[in-house]
């Protein structure tokens, strides 16, 4: 069976929070994972005590945590990510950017 | 309601300029007006609430202009105004906020603050050449601490130096230390105190895992100004040497000032170096991506480590509990 990395829905209703786990793939999505190795808020915060000339440029900002030694080791032994946490994963640098499938 | 400000109320129908206009008033006035001070209690059968005073108009201004105007930290403006340090950074916020909708030639409600400022008492700014200003309020107030509820009953031999560290490191249940460290602090309290304000974060823990906690430390180092417990002490010793004691206080102000200054920053790099910005140009967002560690010592033994990363499993949330504050109560400063 494959191991796959992906996200697991916490937080309440219309106020999502995804722990990024790793876990078995035919496993239930809230179920007990093999390990939790990071966290993704998707709602986006505005950063705080800037000054005017910032603020004009600033981006709102999503807030993840990830465990990098731990996803390489996962990546390593054969654990596939999910599509969304690929991206995650692309843009913390671990993988290449996947290329778009044909529809 | 109408008849009583006929003829009874009529002196409260219209405010005094400056004076409160509270019922116990009537009494005060006998009639005629301005006679006697004003009454600070609006209930006249509640004589524990008291209406505390506002900033005035002036005061609000003068501390605006020292911090934003002549850079001056706000636990400086703090102590020399006697205003509270969130009260400090709230004005200075405030007033910000006000220059602004000026600027963007947003309606201010003048009036409806003027006559607030009328009705209420408020705390006038002194001019600092004739008279030191009076405090606000009290700014040293700090709240009784969970762990000193308790009632120790805690023997102690007379040889031995007992002071208010100690009496902490009993509360948190941490090991007395050596008699001689404890003799040595007591000579000199001032350096004793300012060595734990100066590094937090080489305070002593106990207990283990999840319950590991910081040694309560005394009450002089907790308050929001602890500089001017060391002031006092200087003070009482040199009791007619104003200048010297004066500028001995600024000096160890900026001293504290700058070693805060350091250790903030030093804590902002921390973060910094944990926290990779990316920015896609693809995306409307940035991504902070922080560093975590996912190890045997976050998670802990049945993985319920409230260190590592990630809600909990097999926790319960009890956010939808009766009496589970959700709305900020208070603005951390």
């Amino acid at each position: 069976m494959v191991v796959r990395i992906r996200l697991a829905r916490f937080g309440n209703k219309h106020q999502p929070f995804y722990n990024i786990i790793v876990a078995q793939a035919r496993s239930a999505r809230d179920s007990k994972p093999l390990e939790v190795i990071g966290t993704l808020n998707p709602f986006p915060q505005r950063p705080t005590n800037l000054s005017e000339q910032e603020a004009r440029t600033a981006r709102a900002y999503k807030e993840i945590s990830l465990d990098r030694s731990r996803v390489k080791y996962w990546l390593g032994v054969g654990a596939q990510p999910s599509d969304p946490v690929w991206r995650i994963l692309n843009l913390a640098g671990l993988v290449q950017q996947k290329q778009q499938s044909p529809k | 309601m109408f008849q009583w400000l006929d003829t009874e109320g009529a002196p409260l129908k219209h405010h005094i300029p400056g004076s409160t206009n509270y019922l116990p008033d009537l009494k005060i006035r006998g009639g005629s007006f301005d006679k006697g001070e004003p009454s600070t209690q609006p209930f006249p059968l509640n004589a524990n609430f008291v209406s505390e005073s506002i900033l005035s108009e002036e005061l609000r201004n003068e501390i605006h202009k020292r911090v934003v105007g002549q850079k001056k930290s706000i636990r400086a403006v703090s102590a020399e105004l006697g205003v509270d340090m969130r009260r400090v950074a709230a004005v200075c916020r405030l007033v910000e906020m006000e220059k602004r909708w000026k600027q963007q030639g947003k309606p201010l409600a003048l009036p409806y603050a003027r006559a607030v400022h009328e009705m209420v008492p408020t705390t006038p700014l002194q001019d600092s050449r004739h008279q030191r200003q009076t405090p606000h309020e009290s700014i040293n107030d700090l709240p009784a601490h969970r762990l000193t509820n308790a009632q120790i009953f805690y023997p102690v031999s007379e040889s031995r130096q007992f002071t208010r560290i100690e009496a902490g490191r009993v509360f948190s249940a941490a090991p007395a230390r050596d008699h001689r460290i404890v003799t040595e602090e007591a000579a000199n309290p001032s350096e004793a105190m300012s060595r734990i304000t100066q590094n937090p974060s080489r305070i002593e823990t106990v207990g283990k895992g999840a319950k590991e906690q910081p040694v309560l430390q005394p009450a002089d180092v907790r308050i929001p100004h602890p500089h001017l417990v060391v002031h006092e002490r200087q003070r009482i010793a040199n009791p007619n040497e104003f200048q010297l004691v004066r500028k001995a206080y600024d000096a160890r102000l900026r001293e504290e000032e700058e070693i805060e200054r350091d250790r903030k920053l030093i804590a902002q790099e921390r973060r910094e170096r944990q926290l990779s910005r990316v920015q896609p140009e693809s995306s409307r967002f940035e991504f902070r991506i922080k560093d975590v560690v996912v190890s045997k010592e976050t998670t802990g033994s049945d993985g319920r480590g409230a260190r590592a990363p990630g809600r909990r499993y097999g926790v319960p949330s009890y956010d939808r509990k009766k009496g589970q504050i959700k709305i900020p109560t208070q603005v951390v400063v």
